[in-house]
């Protein structure tokens, strides 16, 4: 049978790219380009597998900015058919990501809502929870396999001591590890047509921004000694002494 | 002050129960119950049932709603992140990730978090009455403290469980070890590991890997990644070796005592994050230490 997935997309800031001010030690964010989150692209393949499998229709969302289409835009080269870039909130708390996704995903008849289960900027992993909680649909979480029959949805779940096959009734929804699959890199032509396809603007509803109050934001301190040796032969007695003292 | 203590980790559990049992009435929610009991919780509960997130965030609202708890503290595990989101919808409350520090002034907590991957740490003052810890928030010490264990039965789940698959290497448990003897890309082949063995047994040290070795080559069995998104470890020493020190490394190794940290590269960026460094052939550097620890 065909399914209808909505896959979940994040952009984030490159962190490799990203310096931190080195008189206040603050991250400095502003011109670092954005890219799509690592796990996003996964899940979009596992959407888009899905799709070609069994066929059905791949809607993307994504909570973000004006500056999100290019995002979308590589989703939809991937191989999705229709999105969603929901803006309004340009701060970073996952209970106000998760009601504004929840609210729209509402709105749109679906099987399955796939998603990463951890983000790598500020990997919270509280996502797939609360939109499970809020949708009143069950989790199967961490997957790196995920396998359709009829109705049934089971995943390979990956915990840290074993991996656990789970199964539910659709609608469910699942976020995906890394190691689900090697996302796709779509061929120039699907990239220059997904350029021209339209993507739906809607303003976030449901916005309930909790009050936070950041005390600081800086590089974390480091108080290691650093002494380096750059010619080992004078290394190796001294670091030899800190090994032994350290084994004792 | 009463929290709630959850997690399917049994070190994290202890770590949580060990810094709060003395300002706080703990009431510990765990499926190893005879193993937690130790570490001095007000009231122990033991799970029954199927441990996945569904019921447990369930079982857990259900206390909380029985009233008077300050905050709900959580163990950072696949598990405990999905019962956490779940809570935070269930009992719309806000919840507050991967901290490793946290204490309360007045009904708010102030909690220290990495983000950006790591390369900022986040202090903050919120209400949030969910916490997610990270690994390292206090040393884990057994206490003179007795309770009883409770025994909580969890409710059916509409997920069911299909089969259950050992993780292959499953036995190894890094975030306990005292030394560990990490490589990075610099190890160059898997069959170099056979090169470092020698060694790590010479220090008693477990090996353990960067990202790249563990889950992209798979050299190393992932269950010995240290990185933000593997194990946070906290050993007396940590010897890396050809690991260049990315931040997301960084961030599950930088509770350790002592870094020692070997490279090629004089610039990369882990001699900032150790305590001695030698720059060199990391294979000739470990052979030369390891035959002056033999005499």
């Amino acid at each position: 049978m065909a399914y209808n997935v909505i896959v979940l997309i994040k952009q984030i800031p490159d962190i490799d790219q990203m310096k931190t001010n080195p008189g206040t030690g603050e991250p400095l964010i502003q011109n670092v380009p954005l890219r799509m989150e690592n796990l996003s692209k996964n899940a979009v393949e596992a959407a888009v597998r899905i799709k070609e499998k069994n066929g059905g229709k791949v809607t993307v969302l994504c909570f973000g900015t004006e500056k999100s289409t290019s995002v979308m835009k590589e989703a939809y080269a991937m191989g999705a058919d229709e999105g969603y870039l929901i803006t309004g909130y340009a701060g970073n708390y996952p209970s106000v990501t998760a009601n504004a996704l929840a609210s729209k995903i509402k709105e749109i008849p679906h099987d399955l809502v796939i998603l990463g289960n951890q983000s790598a900027d500020s990997y919270t992993g509280l996502l797939p929870g609360s939109l499970s909680a809020i949708l009143g649909e069950p989790l199967l979480g961490n997957a790196i396999d995920i396998k359709l029959q009829e109705k049934q949805v089971s995943v390979v779940s990956a915990l840290e001591d074993n991996n656990l096959e789970i199964a539910t009734e659709m609608p469910a929804v699942v976020s995906v590890a890394q190691e689900i699959n090697q996302p796709r890199l779509p061929p120039v032509l699907q990239i220059m047509a997904a350029g021209r396809k339209p993507i739906n603007q809607v303003a976030a509803s449901n916005l309930q921004v909790p009050e936070v109050k950041t005390i600081s934001n800086r590089a974390p301190k480091s108080d290691r000694k650093r002494i380096v040796y750059e010619d080992p032969a004078k290394g190796i007695e001294e670091v030899s002494n800190v090994i032994r003292e350290a084994i004792r | 002050m009463k929290i709630i203590a959850f997690s399917d980790n049994k070190a994290i559990l202890s770590q949580i129960i060990s810094r709060f049992r003395d300002e706080a009435e703990v009431h510990a929610i765990t499926p190893d119950p005879d193993f937690i009991l130790k570490y001095g919780a007000s009231k122990t509960f033991g799970l029954k049932g199927d441990v996945l997130s569904g019921p447990v965030s369930k079982a857990i609202e259900k206390m909380y709603q029985s009233g008077g708890y300050d905050l709900i503290a959580i163990g950072s595990t696949v598990t405990g992140r999905e019962v956490a989101g779940l809570l935070s919808a269930m009992l719309s409350t806000q919840a507050v990730s991967e901290v490793n520090s946290l204490s309360f002034n007045g009904g708010k907590a102030t909690t220290s978090r990495f983000f950006y991957g790591g390369k900022s740490l986040l202090t903050e003052e919120s209400v949030a009455k969910i916490a997610v810890v990270a690994p390292g928030l206090a040393e884990a010490t057994e206490s003179s403290k007795k309770s009883d264990i409770t025994e909580l039965q969890l409710e059916p789940s509409s997920v069911k469980i299909v089969s259950r698959t050992d993780k292959k290497g499953g036995s190894v448990d890094i975030e306990k070890a005292q030394v560990i003897v990490s490589v990075g890309r610099g190890l160059g082949k898997k069959e170099n590991l056979e090169k470092v063995e020698p060694f790590a047994k010479a220090v008693h040290g477990e090996i353990a890997g960067s990202r790249p070795v563990c889950l992209d080559y798979g050299w190393l069995s992932e269950d010995r990644q240290v990185g933000l998104s593997g194990k946070k470890v906290q050993p007396k020493l940590y010897i890396a070796l050809g690991i260049s020190g990315q931040i997301q490394h960084i961030a599950g190794m930088r509770n350790s005592k002592v870094v020692i940290a070997v490279n090629k590269d004089k610039s990369a960026p882990i001699f900032e994050e150790a305590d001695y460094g030698i720059v060199g052939d990391l294979f000739d550097v470990i052979g030369k230490i390891k035959d002056k620890l033999a005499q």
